[in-house]
């Protein structure tokens, strides 16, 4: 229980604005969701949307991906240092750039700054994964680049409306670099539309409520979620604590990595000390800006706070990267694309399992890591390009917990449910494709006492000309992480990969690829399921035989990964003896 | 013969409203009986029997004097809540047979970091999901023809698992029903029993997961749906009914019992979908059609919005946390009743709800054991609510107990317990408006435009404070506010959505001609429909609307359009009202961009004349309603102000009476804050207006 403090305000106005505060972080959401045309961004609610106060700390953090989760705090702080007192009525900024703060350049910020009677008193922001940035391979994510300007373009803090008015020479700088030109304009708009909205409602608010009433309150709100925070570290017993997660060879022959976070606790505060390689000529190197999300997000796996969440939870946190030009404290000129998916989750695993020591009780199993596809080629029926990364691609299995199974199809790690994988009927309307599946994959949660949520499998053909494949992501050896002893014998169907017929072959690829196929040839992009939770053999028999009867586990899987032998596989009738033997492990 | 009477039952949780109109004079006449979830038609003989002591004659004698006889009911509601549908079974295209369990890989916000929250459970289960191999793709084309003998086996298997209910739902079925429609003849065949709903006929739409779900929900409650419909026909036929019984459906409007064995997915929130009619009707008088509809009960809270005459609806939502495709009436519901809880959260910040005392134990000051601080608590405690009690006396009220409960969020935020109340009162409102921006801020309406209308026995307390919370200046409140869904539903038209798929952008006069065709072919298809049960040409009303974007977009806005055919020379008029509804909902419009249609609907209304409405007589003067003062709380400080009381049940049309003051109805006590004026009007409503400032 929190120690219950005196506020410094009315605690019935500080209620409502909250509310108010809430209300218009999710009306930003939606106008932005809804008018957005990159499906990474209006399906995979790959944005978010967040409040600033002057100084600017975060007042409001949206509940959108975890991919995104405090990462704005260092990107807003490092536009209002650049810009310093040159911010007027009226501004816009834009921002992508990773070396500012951002976390990769594909998701590009909005920053609207809002006056009230001539000053400065609040930011609106936004932020969203465009359907592309520029550089050499649509959809921005390029293997193939040794260095951050062989990925993308980078936007340092920029203004593209300057006192209320759009600057079309810097706009149309940005455009003409960037591929699906129509598209990036109605995303443009549509941060623009959302930062508009969000001023709207926190102007209201200082006209009803007066202008120091409402900050009293949000600093009071600050608080709030500082002493919750420290509450909670408070019940974690002092001590130093280690996780370490391998981040696999995704096929740029550098070999594993190791990634280790160290937690101390003293009374309430938390220090986490990252450490991990030097950075590599591959796209997987993190900045700062990321790296904090995945930090947080291995926090709130463990500390599963419900929201609101602003920067007062992190008051009490305090995060070293490590040195600057290591892969999860990148610097120039280390390309980076990758970063939200790859390291990020093996860094989020490797602080969810320094908390899992610390704490043993509070703990749920890992995620399946992102393991996904974008796809690009020219759509005859409409004379277009097309682009776009497919979100149903990176759909893996959740964790499993001291008390359930984890959820099917709800990953992967870094966006933690946020994302909706949109229609397999909108996706063929948009796109000159035909999807063969998208279906959960037998025996691909991790076994486990609670049985770890199934991973998915999308295939799809192109229809009527050549498309481009990129595949990016890991997980594809080692699988998503158990916790309290869960362990899978069959690890092979736990994990992510591609399958690609071409050519009259078929073949299992392990690694990052970029493929062109044809018409009448297919890539089945498959993901890991989730994590299991405590001693597969102590799963009940008769939920072992459901999920046979379900397809979900495979006869000759309940044998090895739950070691239930079934006699007939018609009737699914149990051999009770042999299966006795087996988890008696004699 | 003239038939004297409409009836109208509508089943709730707790208690089953029946309103009975006399057509001629007008008089509506309110009755509750005691709901009976497990034999539904025992309410139904309970009620009559009120009824007919009442009015004094035999339920037959009243139910063959009905022009009408309306239902609605939540048995489909109750089904779903309680995972208690049919034994279903799901045929669809191989390869997809999870797309009802993926969900579009999303976990519910608000529950992101929640690692305990359960996920939906299956209508389902994966084994009765059979994928047949077939394939149509996006032009409508034949890729890979169906292969009957996947049907049979999954017919097979249904039959030895003893599946009652089938949904076939096939990719791309809405360009191209050929297999689905060979699939329905296989499991007609081999499955004479079974009932069946086909996707591309429930719901012709572009989506495949919310067409698949769509029609495993409405396969999962037919069943159900079938039992119920069969035995409230079949009673009331007995009782000798002129007509059919009409049941209420989710889209705010009737249909006959067929209909809602087939399309039983219409049923399901049909409860306060009647809201919206009922607040048009009592706004009529004021010539006002633009209205926000409040209805606060035990529980919840239910809004909805209506726009010159027009109700939003939603498509494609996610209710119960199954996704339903077909329109449905917007209900945003809050757990914001008079039941709701005042709790301190884990930040330390006093909340209201969405728990609530409900009716066991119920609020602190019924003493029957509750002790947690509700709502009506607070109400009590301001002065609002009488403490001899409500209904007249019949509930008595416990102040003592009421001041008790608060205590519990008073002590720790080191407050008084009016100051505790009155924080109560505000948040539970804040509450409230933050749900009403729900339908009207993010539908694109500023509230400021709209009429407040109370609906349900708890809103009048609260509608005069959220009415200056919102900016609103006018609110109605009838006296039959506690019955008024009921109410609505007895002056409802029968209503048929009809709808198809024409994705294309709007460039060409090939799309146009498509359009215009797939219109007619609905609107013929519905008007036959609407014939066989009885309506004449003259009585049937049209409303088209397109769902259409911004090419490049995903979502798409639906944008109501006249009748006329679309051309040329009309194009522009489809395109005007899309940018302009874009501009409204999202701040700005592309008028440059290329525009497309997705799905189109008509939605096809058999007109039923209304009721007359009431004409209220003059009462006694306002002064001799008084029936004394009370201290009542109308400041954030817990100060008291001397407030008059009157009794409603004296007043008559004409009446005025300026706030602070409290009118005390049978069923609903009127808190009017300084300000505020109240005029009876010889409707049988309060029209509450404040001078604007």
């Amino acid at each position: 229980m929190s120690a219950k403090r005196k506020t410094k305000v009315d605690p019935i106005t500080l209620s409502v604005v909250r509310g108010v505060l809430e209300t218009t972080q999710r009306e930003m959401t939606l106008s932005l969701e809804k008018t957005a045309r990159s499906s990474v961004f209006n399906l995979a609610h790959d944005y978010s949307t967040a409040l600033f106060n002057s100084k600017p700390e975060m007042i409001l953090q949206g509940q959108d991906i975890p991919i995104h989760l405090g990462s704005l705090i260092p990107a807003m702080k490092s536009v209002a240092r650049f810009f310093g007192e040159d911010i007027h009525e009226g501004d816009l900024i834009l921002h992508n750039d990773p070396a500012f703060g951002g976390s990769h350049a594909i998701d590009t910020c909005m920053y609207k700054p809002v006056f009230y009677k001539g000053k400065l008193v609040y930011w609106t922001v936004c932020k969203g994964h465009l359907t592309d940035i520029g550089g050499p391979v649509p959809a921005g994510y390029n293997p193939n680049a040794k260095e951050i300007y062989a990925e993308c373009l980078r936007i340092p803090p920029i203004k593209i409306w300057e006192r209320g008015r759009p600057r079309h020479d810097v706009l149309n700088l940005i455009f003409t670099n960037m591929r699906a030109r129509r598209d990036q304009e109605g995303d443009f708009n549509a941060l623009i539309g959302a930062c508009q909205v969000g001023e709207r409602n926190l102007l209201n608010m200082l006209e009803k409520y007066g202008e120091k009433t409402v900050n009293a309150c949000i600093d009071e709100l600050l608080d709030m979620a500082d002493q919750h925070m420290r509450d909670l570290i408070r019940t974690v017993p002092d001590g130093t604590y280690e996780g370490v997660a391998i981040l696999e060879d995704a096929g740029h022959g550098f070999g594993d990595f190791e990634i280790k976070a160290t937690v101390t606790i003293r009374k309430d505060t938390c220090h986490i000390a990252i450490s991990s390689p030097p950075q590599i000529p591959y796209f997987i190197n993190s900045y700062e800006g990321n790296s904090h999300s995945g930090v947080y997000l291995g926090l709130m796996m463990f500390a599963a706070l419900p929201p609101p969440y602003n920067e007062g939870l992190y008051r009490c946190v305090t995060v070293d990267f490590g040195p600057k030009g290591t892969i999860c404290n990148a610097q120039e000129p280390a390309p980076h694309m990758n970063c939200t998916t790859t390291p990020m989750e093996t860094l989020t695993d490797a602080v969810r399992l320094a908390f899992e020591k610390a704490m043993p009780s509070k703990v749920a199993a890992s995620w399946g890591h992102a393991n996904g596809l974008n796809i690009a080629g020219w759509d005859t029926r409409t004379k277009e390009e097309f682009v776009t990364m497919v979100l149903a691609t990176i759909i893996s299995g959740g964790g499993a917990t001291p008390q359930q199974d984890g959820w099917h199809a709800v990953g992967p790690e870094c966006c933690f449910g946020a994302l909706t994988s949109g229609d397999v009927e909108l996706l063929e309307y948009s796109y000159p494709i035909i999807i063969h599946k998208y279906a959960l994959m037998t025996d691909s949660g991790g076994a486990g006492k609670f049985r770890g949520g199934s991973g998915t499998a999308w295939e799809v053909e192109p229809v009527d000309g050549e498309m481009l494949c990129i595949g990016f992501g890991e997980g594809r050896r080692i699988p998503a992480m158990g916790a309290a002893g869960a362990y899978s014998r069959d690890v092979d169907s736990k994990v992510g990969r591609v399958v690609l017929k071409k050519s009259g072959k078929t073949e299992v690829v392990r690694k990052n690829i970029l493929e062109t196929i044809k018409p009448g040839e297919t890539v089945t992009n498959m993901n890991p399921g989730g994590g299991g939770y405590g001693n597969p053999y102590e799963r009940p028999i008769e939920k072992v035989i459901w999920d046979v009867r379900n397809r979900l586990v495979s006869v000759e899987g309940a044998k090895r990964d739950y070691g239930v032998v079934i006699a007939n596989p018609e009737t699914l009738e149990v051999d009770i003896a042999a299966t006795e033997r087996i988890r008696a492990g004699t | 013969m003239h038939a004297n009477y409409r009836l109208g039952i509508d089943a709730g949780g707790t208690f089953t409203d029946f309103v009975i109109a006399d057509r001629d004079s007008g008089e509506v006449k309110l009755f509750k009986a005691l709901s009976t979830p497990s034999d539904p038609t025992l309410a139904i003989e309970n009620g009559l029997k009120l009824i007919a002591e009442d009015l004094g004659a035999d339920p037959a004698k009243i139910v063959s004097n009905c022009d009408l006889c309306i239902n609605g009911t939540t048995v489909g509601l109750n089904a779903l809540i309680t995972h208690s549908g049919g034994k279903t079974g799901l045929i669809c295209t191989a390869g997809h047979e999870d797309s009802i369990e993926i969900r579009n890989g999303h976990k519910e916000d608000g529950y992101r970091y929640d690692p305990e929250y359960p996920a939906a459970v299956m209508l389902v289960p994966r084994y009765l999901r059979r994928g047949v191999c077939e394939r149509i793709l996006s032009d409508g084309s034949v890729r890979q023809p169906i292969v009957e003998e996947d049907v049979r086996e999954a017919c097979t298997l249904f039959k030895n698992e003893g599946v009652e209910t089938v949904a076939i739902s096939f990719v791309w079925s809405v360009l191209n029903p050929i297999h689905e429609r060979r699939a329905a003849e296989i499991v007609r065949e081999m499955m004479p029993h079974a009932i069946l709903t086909v996707g591309s006929e429930l719901y012709p739409q572009i989506r495949e997961y919310t067409r698949t779900s769509t029609a495993v929900v409405n396969a999962y409650l037919a069943p159900v749906m079938r039992k119920y419909v069969a035995a409230v026909d079949a009673y009331f036929r007995s009782l000798g009914a002129r007509q059919p019984v009409r049941y209420f459906q989710s889209n705010g409007g009737l249909a006959i019992g067929q209909v809602m064995t087939d399309r039983s997915v219409y049923a399901i929130n049909s409860g306060p979908a009647s809201a919206p009619q009922a607040g048009l009707y009592v706004s009529a008088p004021f010539k006002r059609r633009n209205v926000i509809t409040v209805d606060m009960g035990g529980t919840s809270f239910d809004i909805t919005l209506t726009k010159d005459g027009q109700t939003n609806l939603n498509k494609n939502i996610d209710f119960l946390r199954y996704r339903i495709g077909v329109p449905m009436i917007q209900v945003e519901t809050l757990g914001a009743g008079g039941g709701s809880i005042g709790w301190i959260d884990s930040l330390g910040i006093l909340q209201v709800g969405p728990q609530s005392a409900g009716a066991d134990p119920g609020p602190a000051c019924y003493g029957e054991g509750g002790i947690e601080p509700t709502t009506t608590d607070a109400n009590l405690v301001l002065g609002y609510l009488n403490p001899e009690g409500l209904l007249g006396g019949k509930l008595p009220l416990d102040l003592a107990k009421a001041r008790e409960a608060l205590g519990k969020v008073a002590k720790p935020l080191g407050m008084s317990v009016e100051r505790a109340a009155y924080g109560m009162f505000t948040i539970v409102n804040s509450n409230m408006v933050n749900g009403i921006r729900r339908v009207s801020v993010e539908r694109g309406y500023d509230p400021r435009d709209f009429v407040l209308v109370g609906a349900g026995g708890a809103t009048a307390a609260h509608i005069t404070a959220l009415a200056r919370e919102m900016g609103i200046d006018t609110i109605i409140l009838p006296k039959l506010a506690s019955g008024l869904c009921a109410f609505g539903q007895i002056i409802s038209d029968v209503k048929y959505n009809y709808m198809a798929t024409a994705p294309a952008r709007l460039d060409n006069s090939k799309a146009y001609r498509r359009i215009n065709s797939l219109f007619r072919d609905i609107e013929a298809r519905a008007v036959q429909h609407l014939r066989k049960d009885g309506f004449r040409k003259g009585d049937i009303d049209i409303k088209r609307s397109l769902d259409m974007r911004y090419v490049g977009q995903v979502h798409e806005c639906t944008v109501d359009i006249d009748t006329f055919e679309i051309g040329d020379k009309t194009i522009d008029r489809v395109k005007d009202a899309f940018h302009k509804r874009h501009e409204e909902l999202y701040t700005y419009a592309e008028r440059h961009n290329a525009v497309e249609v997705v799905n189109i609907e008509s939605t096809l209304y058999g007109r039923i004349d209304k009721p007359k409405p009431p004409r209220l007589a003059r009462g006694v003067p306002t002064a001799k309603a008084l029936k004394g003062h009370r201290r009542a709380i109308f400041r954030a400080s817990g100060q008291t102000t001397r407030t008059p009381i009157y009794d409603g049940s004296l007043l008559g049309a004409g009446a005025s009476i300026s706030g602070p003051a409290i009118i005390e109805e049978v069923t609903t006590t009127i808190v009017i804050e300084p300000g505020w004026t109240a005029r009876l009007d010889a409707s049988g409503s309060y029209i509450i207006t404040r001078k604007r400032k």
